[in-house]
């Protein structure tokens, strides 16, 4: 179920066995590549991945090409980073690519070292990406034999060496500076910015640091062009975006769309609906991460701009979807736990607040709470909102507060049940 | 420099400062706990938070570089309650009761700064878990419920000492401070410098020795100078009512910069030497306490008809930890004024007497300042262990290393900087020189020379090929190592007594040329640095105390030991002389053969100065009053000259710098 007539990122699903590299060139794989080193200057691929609108589809949403164009000239080395640890609750699309589609990230790869000047990329994955990241290296090895990788790729002066690297599991990693310690094999936690990756990056040296998903949309920018690509999408939020759907949906898994493609479309159409009939009430657009929209959001257009207005944001865009059986607290007391377990424990606010906030969850849960207790999770969140080191304390009080906003009745209900327990 | 207003006050600050530091420098105080003055900004703690007017949110003071015209308020309603709100949450975090330690009162920023904010009690539930409290140290204890895990210590760790032994297990609020790989702290890799402690704001890093022993506002602060070994680290002597409760890194020293080895930090106070109170006269066989007058008229009568008698007449041998004043009037006495040939110090120039010849040969000093250790991209370490001695020399070079300095280390002998050196060079015992001539040639003739050579023609005979059959280096690695030394902006040469120790000074030699060759020496300044022995080798080689002694058929032996312990050489030797004299701290096997001893000021109640091995003199201060029948060095130096009717001169300046330096003398 799709509205494209073909996959743009997840071309496996139209092509059987993309992942070979046969396959991929004789699909055009590899194109832009050739079309870059050839036709074009660095510069003028950063120009068409800035004319595209491409934003990063790692959460945050920045234009890719504007941040390759942060690169300094005069600096080398430059090191490219992926990231691919992804770690989000209910994120699951750079997996199915690296898996389905390697060719075309590598693809991205390339082009992105080529435009900023990089001769060597680290691939960093999850610790549970053993498995996805044995494939991937047959792919590397692939395109190292047949000349898209290594030393003078295509005969031309560009050389690029790619590396893969898996870390030990830590939700932290995934945040681009605590990514870039763990792989120099230091702790994984966040460092101070400014200075940014793109000046001071892995080893000191400025460094591109993309998302997966984001580097496999450059090939087909550069090979058909940005005006191409900005035909799917809205103005702002152009291409197309893997959306992960999970949760209580009848076919859960990951879809293709265009960006700015409403909800209900993703959800039912795709997911086929909530099973048995039920309603949805409430969603989580970017895992655990994003503020909870409630149910009566259908018909959201899931673009950047747009769901950030509803009060939430379009992050890496994994829906998880909750039916009217879940009780809110349960769900948003699992998403507290997961943030306290998965806090590096750097600063304060983020390592003692979400102990504490799951500790004042533990009361609601157990029947012991007190009359002040939702209030007091307000503060807790009210104090660490932007007193946190990274976003990973502040992503923290999303499921509270939004919880909290649209579903307070259930935690009164808890209150009053005081003493009870469940 | 940008200009920004800070509460009101509008203050100009270079470039780069952070906020924090810019709130200070305009003598606004914001509360901090993980911020460290001499640590790299964290930003963990969050405590330093300020309001910066146009930002939506609290931003750290600590970590956020001042831009121009920025506005800061740091002490407003919104600033307090987050900072409380901090507090909270680490009050609450583990056991912060503060009645129950031993470092509140005054001695725990945590507790300070919750004073600050008012703090009263805390809303949340205390966390009732204990913890673990190592106590596996020989000098620290690590208790983790005193713990803020602001990681200070971590940090000093690595970041001043190089060392990496303490990090962090697990994450969040299951974060734990670890030695290694999370062994008990006493069987780790640390070095016991003790950085750690000194920088623990709480109660969570304590010393054995000093942590019940009261508050920091009831003791005294000396700063003085470390005289555990020639490096000369800048002390904090912490004391109260007489007693030596602690020792500290002087932050504002500039030769160590805060950091102290084991030695300096916790060795020197565990010294259970029995003390001299007295004077000592033997009498029938033993000693006896005496009185001053008897005890210099003693040493007096014997002395004086040996005056200008050569062989049969006195030997006079001094420690080379005693003060430069002490040194000087001890060479005075003995060497100019009684004419005795054999006066020197216990140490025989063992470290200083080569390199005085080569800076003789050269007429000029060839040694430069440790400052170029600190800023080097690379060092070749040869014939010295900075692990072992020089520590804080070594720390200086091992915190350099994940900077992308490069370690050199050539020691035919186990070395503990060979398992962190780039090029461990073990060349065969006895061939230091063909290695470095081999380095040479092949410097030379890879074209990376930044000088001429002078001894071309005789490098000819030194190609690594060569030279690798001779020391069992490989002809690669013997390039390599040039290729490294010589393409690297600002080389150091570390020497020590493996080089020193020699007879004739051909290593040295090679290796001035060698360090000349890739541009570490020029004739202004040099990347040379020497180790020396004890904290006034460089001294007592400038008053010509150097050479090698021999008791035989002296009438006579007069040792001012000072604190020192002689040696067991040194006892052997003065075995079977007629009298001995000891000027001396503590009893030793020394004293027990003494006919009278002097009993004189140990190290911490002594003023006095000291030059260290790069040329530096500096003071050490009295902390300590000594005994009452416990004279200064120089005291019972002149009051024997007087006795003896000899008169010194007591500028000591002048001629410290008479004779060929080894290194620039800086005050």
């Amino acid at each position: 179920m799709s509205l494209l007539q073909e996959h743009v990122l997840l071309r496996h699903r139209d092509i059987p066995n993309i992942r070979d590299i046969h396959v991929y060139t004789a699909h055009g794989g590899y194109d832009a590549l050739r079309k870059a080193l050839n036709e074009m200057q660095p510069g003028e691929v950063t120009d068409v991945v800035k004319a595209s609108g491409l934003r990063g589809r790692g959460g945050a949403g920045f234009p890719a090409g504007v941040k390759w164009s942060f690169i300094p000239k005069d600096v080398k080395p430059v090191y490219i980073v992926v990231n691919a640890d992804e770690s989000e609750p209910g994120t699951f699309k750079d997996r199915e690519l690296i898996e389905g589609n390697p060719h075309q990230v590598l693809e991205g790869i390339a082009l992105c070292a080529y435009a900023v000047g990089a001769e060597a990329a680290y691939i960093y994955g999850r610790g549970e990406f053993r498995g996805p990241f044995r494939g991937l290296q047959q792919a590397i090895d692939q395109a190292y034999e047949q000349g898209f990788l290594g030393e003078n790729i295509l005969g031309t002066d560009f050389s690029l060496d790619v590396y893969t690297h898996l870390g030990a599991g830590a939700y932290i990693c995934g945040e681009e500076t605590a990514l870039l310690s763990s792989l120099e094999g230091k702790l994984g936690q966040p460092r101070n910015r400014p200075p940014f990756p793109a000046q001071v990056g892995l080893y000191g040296k400025p460094t591109v640091v993309n998302n997966v998903e984001t580097l496999t949309n450059v090939p087909p920018i550069v090979r058909h062009g940005a005006e191409w690509y900005r035909q799917f999408g809205t103005e702002k939020s152009t291409g197309t975006k893997i959306f992960c759907l999970s949760g209580h949906v009848v076919r859960p898994g990951n879809y293709e769309l265009p960006l700015g493609t409403p909800l209900r479309y993703l959800i039912e159409e795709c997911g086929g609906g909530v099973p048995g009939g039920r309603k949805v009430k409430a969603i989580l657009p970017a895992g655990a991460s994003a503020p909870i929209l409630p149910g009566d959001k259908l018909d959201l257009p899931l673009d950047y701009e747009s769901v950030q207005a509803a009060g939430s944001m379009l992050g890496s865009a994994s829906f998880i979807v909750m039916d009217e059986t879940v009780d809110m607290v349960w769900a948003a007391s699992k998403m507290v736990h997961f943030f306290k377990h998965e806090s590096c424990g750097k600063c304060s606010p983020c390592r003692e607040g979400t102990y504490w906030m799951e500790d004042v969850y533990h009361r609601l849960r157990d029947g012991h709470a007190r009359p002040d207790d939702v209030d007091l999770l307000l503060s807790i969140a009210d104090q660490m909102d932007g007193n946190c080191f990274c976003l990973l304390g502040e992503f923290s009080l999303s499921p509270v507060r939004s919880s909290i906003r649209h579903f307070r009745e259930e935690y009164e209900m808890r209150v009053k049940r005081m003493g009870i327990g469940d | 420099m940008v200009s920004l207003t800070i509460d009101d006050v509008k203050i100009e600050v270079p470039e780069g400062t952070t906020v924090l530091q810019a709130a200070r420098m305009s003598g606004v105080e914001i509360p901090t706990l993980c911020d460290y003055p001499h640590l790299t900004p964290y930003g963990g703690c969050r405590l330093c938070v300020v309001e910066v007017e146009g930002a939506r949110l609290l931003q750290p003071s600590c970590t956020l570089p001042v831009s121009k015209g920025m506005v800061v308020h740091t002490n407003t309603a919104r600033v307090r309650e987050a900072r409380k709100f901090v507090l909270t949450l680490l009050f609450s975090e583990r056991n912060h009761f503060c009645m129950y330690c031993q470092v509140s009162g005054g001695d725990c920023e945590l507790q300070n700064a919750a004073y600050e904010q008012d703090m009263t009690h805390w809303p949340f539930q205390p966390n009732w878990d204990p913890y673990l409290v190592d106590a596996s140290h020989q000098h620290l204890v690590l208790d983790h419920n005193r713990c803020i895990l602001c990681r200070r210590c971590v940090r000093a760790c690595g970041e001043l000492v190089g060392n990496f032994t303490l990090g962090v297990k697990d994450r969040g609020p299951e974060s734990i401070i670890i030695a290694d790989l999370d062994v008990p702290w006493g069987e780790s890799t640390c070095v016991s410098c003790g950085t750690c402690v000194q920088v623990c704001p709480t109660g969570a890093i304590i010393d054995r020795r000093s942590a019940y022993l009261g508050h920091e506002a009831d003791v005294e602060r000396t700063r003085s100078v470390c005289i555990g070994c020639s490096v000369g680290c800048g002390v904090e002597l912490i004391t109260r009512d007489n007693r030596l409760l602690r020792i500290d890194g002087d932050w504002d020293a500039p030769v160590n910069e805060g950091i102290l080895c084991q030695i300096g930090r916790f060795l020197a106070l565990d010294d259970e030497r029995e003390r001299i109170v007295t004077p000592l006269v033997r009498r029938n066989g033993t000693l006896k306490a005496a009185t001053w007058e008897d005890a210099l008229d003693y040493v007096a009568g014997r002395l004086k008809p040996l005056a200008g008698k050569k062989g049969d007449g006195i030997a006079a041998l001094a420690s080379t930890r005693l003060p430069v004043e002490s040194l000087y009037l001890f060479k005075q006495l003995f060497a100019d004024k009684l004419n005795s040939e054999m006066v020197t110090s216990i140490e025989e120039g063992v470290t200083t007497a080569l390199s005085g010849k080569v800076a003789q040969e050269l007429g000029r000093p060839f040694e430069g300042s440790l400052e170029r250790l600190k800023s080097a991209d690379c060092v070749v370490a040869i014939g010295v262990d900075l692990a072992e001695n020089h520590q804080v020399a070594g720390f200086f070079v091992k915190r350099a290393l994940p900077n992308g300095t490069k370690l050199v280390v050539i020691d035919p002998y186990d070395n503990q900087l060979h398992e962190l050196a780039h090029y461990a060079l073990q060349p065969q015992a006895g061939t230091d020189y063909e290695l470095l001539l081999g380095l040479m040639s092949a410097i030379v003739k890879s074209g990376l020379s930044r000088d001429e050579p002078t001894n071309l023609s005789e490098l000819a005979g030194y190609d690594p090929q060569v030279v690798s059959q001779v020391t069992g280096i490989s002809a690669d690695t013997i390039r390599a190592v040039a290729r490294l030394i010589a393409s690297s902006q600002r080389p150091v040469f570390v020497y020590g007594k493996g080089v020193t120790r020699a007879s004739s000074p051909e290593v040295l030699s090679a290796l001035i040329e060698l360090a000349r060759l890739v541009g570490a020496l020029t004739p202004d300044q040099s990347a040379i640095i020497g180790t020396k022995g004890q904290a006034n080798s460089l001294a007592a080689y400038m008053y010509g105390l150097d050479k090698p002694f021999e008791v035989d058929g002296h009438q006579a032996v007069y040792l001012a030991l000072g604190d020192d312990e002689p040696s067991r050489r040194l006892i052997k030797r003065l075995k079977g002389a007629p009298f001995i004299a000891v000027q001396a701290s503590y009893l030793s096997p020394a004293t027990e053969m003494a006919d009278v001893v002097l009993p004189v000021e140990m190290w911490a109640e002594q003023d006095g100065y000291y030059l260290n091995l790069a040329g530096k003199l500096q003071k050490a201060h009295r902390a300590l009053v000594p005994p009452q029948e416990v004279r200064s060095n120089v005291g019972v130096l002149k009051a024997l000259a007087a006795r003896l009717g000899v008169e010194l001169e007591a500028d000591w300046r002048k001629s410290l710098k008479k004779r060929a330096p080894i290194n620039p003398v800086v005050e």
